[in-house]
């Protein structure tokens, strides 16, 4: 099988071999508490309970009138203690729903629905009733990706199964031992968005998984379903260099992955819509992998939504000293937290412990103009030049060389020899360029309606 | 339950996590060590003063580099190496028999004027070896046009050496390339074999065609330096030299062409960093060098061409190739307007 790929990213050490080959272990019932943030993807949503409440396992306890929002739901039966801030990945306080578990396996699911029978519209309502967000990290509400703007015509849905991350197993787990799962999810979501075909697009490192994939692909019965290879490559799972690998197609800048008929949704995600239309199981739980060289213990696991790190440790997840980052997600795209005492939400993928050794704790030097990071950049942009622009104030030129199109994904920071912070750069750039943009359409208004005023006054 | 994570010291910080763990002096050891050959050959061939001059040039442009951050008050950065490889290039274009006081004040152009004003490292705009040579030849024409036979010349070397009077940028006889396409060089296979040794008259690192081309072929295979600017200029230079008539080989083989566009062409800061502003640059290198061989004063223009060729760097960063999904301007709307 051939294994395609896009013009630029790195190799980095993939060390997925600490939990590649270890199941998922459930850890449920275990924890006592969680912590579930009322926002998860989408718009802020409204907390539907208050202290005191009892709810059971799959109630919606959270939920906003926004089209783009996903409700959420309680990951585990038992009473409301408290609703308080605390920081979840990204470093922010937000409000969080902190239910005591009551010990009962009781739960409050859906009916079940035939996604074959039933119209668009139930569809789909069902799966933002499930709460389905990306849960490949964007979290940006599933319901809403695959349903595209009018006009836009849905052809091919990738699963995105590229998992370009280092340490991260999570979906090569849930592959592998939730192939049918995966089909099916698939499937449902060919029908849901109309789509010609289904193309479940992994990176060559875990060819093995073909055999497996289309074995389940036979015995479902689809035969527009199909698996593509793709080369062992990061930022390969990125949804810029998926379509361009798979499909040879590129997303237009500024544009979305409809405006080539293209939907991406992750594995996890899969699973889920899989599950929501089967079991009428909201998005509760979620698959992650906890490692890095400071953990101890590396293993995959599957947690109730908004169980909180800390409490998995040292029961479930073992640590050695000499820590120096904890990462909500990848070493490449994760968020470093102060702490382990953050929930896990519907977006964490993994959770990292990492060494001093695995990371890179040294100051930025002086540029020294290699251009490294313009070959290795995914998107074939400029980083080096983007960077000078911004330190010399000039966001237009900045844009030119490709600010607005950059997708964070890290590569020039990797390969930059004076450890330049790129990527951070760039996002404050970004919102310099967008606060910028805001002036300037501010301005206009407040001129036209100047004019608007000056001519009524003639 | 209290993490046990507090009893470390952990860090916040920006995305990615993870690094190649690269760095500004790993880059400069890896220049140093394709340069190191090239500086041991040039003592074989022209002993002991040209190891001073060598030496004298690495040390006066690292010191020269602590003076100036010193004297500024800038973060002391002479670790990165930059300065001991500008000291190596600098050297290995001189005459082996330069006074050491012309090479400290060339190595102190090069490191102050040249780098140091322009903002150190990665900031200057002309190429620093190449401006403290450009200095000296503007301020000692007669010292830097006296060469030194290597020590083991052949009678055959030593009669095109005369000819040519040093082939280069030599100011005290005709141009090479005009030398070279009279008669009275015997033009076998043994005058070919003897340029591509270096073993020649000229400066102390640039003789050795086939040590360079081995340094070229390690940096560009690790990916320290981009084969196209230095392809562009050598083709470039081939190309008009053959529709000029000359002798192309020998083109390749005199002077610093090749020594030029594998290192100074290539150098990060004062170089494109866009693949079509590297295939102009070395191409804009290569016909300088031409027009100023064949037309010039001067018998050699790779010097003069690179510098010249830096000065256009900024326009040449702002040819940028297709973006990812970048879509041009629709023309749609200028019909849609009419």
């Amino acid at each position: 099988m051939k294994s395609h790929t896009f013009k630029g990213g790195i190799h980095p050490p993939e060390r997925k071999e600490l939990t590649e080959h270890l199941p998922i272990e459930t850890v449920f019932p275990f924890t006592n508490s969680v912590s579930i943030p009322a926002t998860q993807g989408g718009a802020p949503n409204t907390v539907l309970v208050k202290a005191g409440d009892t709810v059971i396992r799959g109630q919606k306890i959270a939920e906003s009138d926004a089209f783009m929002s996903a409700p959420v739901h309680a990951s585990i039966t038992g009473t409301v203690k408290k609703i308080e801030f605390r920081a979840v990945t990204g470093n922010i306080d937000v409000p969080c729903i902190v239910i005591e578990g009551s010990g009962s396996d009781e739960t409050a699911f859906m009916e079940s629905l035939d996604p074959f029978t039933c119209s668009k519209e139930e569809a789909l309502k069902r799966i933002k009733d499930a709460g389905i967000v990306g849960m490949g990290g964007a979290a940006f509400p599933t319901h809403v990706k695959l349903n595209p703007p009018k006009g836009k015509v849905i052809e091919h849905v990738l699963a995105n199964a590229a998992e370009c991350e280092p340490y991260l197993t999570i979906d090569e787990r849930t592959m592998t031992e939730n192939t049918d799962t995966l089909v099916d999810g698939v499937a449902i979501t060919i029908k849901v968005t109309g789509a010609k075909s289904g193309l479940i697009v992994l990176e060559d490192n875990k060819s093995h998984l073909v055999s497996t994939l289309e074995t389940a692909i036979t015995k479902s019965g689809y035969t527009n379903i199909n698996v593509v290879l793709v080369k062992t490559k990061y930022p390969q799972g990125g949804e810029k260099n998926i379509v361009k690998s798979a499909l040879k197609k590129e997303i237009p800048s500024g544009g979305l992955p409809a405006d080539i008929g293209c939907v991406i949704v992750n594995v996890g995600t899969l699973c889920a819509i899989s599950d929501a239309f089967r079991l009428g199981k909201p998005l509760i739980d979620r698959g992650l992998t906890v490692s890095g060289g400071a953990c101890a213990s590396p293993k995959n696991l599957r947690v109730p939504v908004g169980t909180l790190v800390g409490d998995l440790i040292p029961s479930v997840i073992k640590l050695n000293p000499g820590i120096v980052k904890i990462l909500s997600g990848g070493p490449m795209m994760g968020v470093a937290m102060a702490n382990a005492n953050f929930p896990i939400a519907k977006n964490t993928s993994g959770v990292l412990f990492l060494t001093a050794n695995e990371t890179d704790l040294r100051e930025e030097n002086q540029c020294i103009n290699c251009g490294k990071c313009v070959t290795v950049c995914s998107c074939r942009l400029y980083p080096v030049m983007i960077a000078k622009e911004l330190e010399a104030g000039n966001l237009e030129n900045a844009k030119k060389y490709g600010l607005m199109d950059c997708v964070e994904c890290g590569t020039c920071s990797y390969v930059c020899p004076a450890h330049i912070q790129l990527v951070q750069r760039f996002r404050v750039g970004k919102q310099l360029f967008r606060i910028d943009m805001q002036k300037k359409q501010q301005k206009a208004e407040a001129l036209k309606a100047k004019t608007a005023e000056l001519q009524g006054g003639k | 339950m209290a993490a046990p994570s507090d009893l470390n010291e952990i860090y916040l910080s920006s995305s990615p996590h993870y690094s190649a763990k690269n760095s500004s002096t790993g880059v400069m050891a890896a220049v140093i060590m394709s340069l190191l050959p090239l500086c041991i050959y040039g003592v074989y061939l022209f002993g002991i003063p040209a190891l001073i001059t060598i030496i004298t040039a690495v040390c006066s442009c690292v010191v020269f580099e602590l003076l100036f951050q010193l004297a500024s008050k800038q973060k002391i950065q002479i670790q990165d190496g930059s300065a001991v490889v500008s000291g190596i290039l600098l050297a290995l274009v001189l005459p082996p028999s330069l006074p050491v006081w012309m090479t400290i004040l060339g190595s102190a152009f090069a490191m102050i004027v040249a780098k140091a004003f322009f903002g150190g490292i990665g900031a200057n705009v002309f190429n620093p070896a190449l401006t403290g040579r450009a200095f000296l030849f503007v301020s000692f024409p007669a010292a830097m046009g006296t060469w030194t036979l290597p020590k083991n010349a052949q009678p055959l070397v030593e009669a095109v050496t005369s000819a040519t009077g040093g082939v280069t940028d030599a100011v005290t006889s005709a141009t090479a390339l005009s030398v070279l396409k009279g008669a009275d060089i015997v033009k076998d296979a043994d005058t070919y074999m003897n340029f591509l040794l270096g073993n020649r008259a000229g400066c102390i690192g640039e003789s050795n065609i086939l040590l360079i081309l081995l340094a070229f072929a390690f940096l560009a295979v690790t990916k320290i330096i981009d084969w196209r600017a230095p392809l562009a200029m050598i083709a470039t230079v081939a190309l008009a030299t053959f529709l000029a008539g000359g002798d192309v080989v020998m083109a390749m083989l005199a002077g610093g062409l090749l020594f030029g566009a594998v290192f100074m062409v290539t150098d990060y800061a004062t170089s494109p960093i866009t693949t079509t502003g590297r295939l102009i640059f070395g191409a804009g290198c290569g016909v300088i060098t031409f027009l100023i061989r064949q037309f010039g004063g001067y018998p050699e223009g790779v010097m003069f061409s690179i510098l010249i060729m830096n000065a256009v760097v900024p326009f040449l960063n702002k040819l940028i190739q297709k973006k990812y999904g970048f879509v041009p301007a629709p023309k749609k709307t200028k019909e849609a307007v009419k």
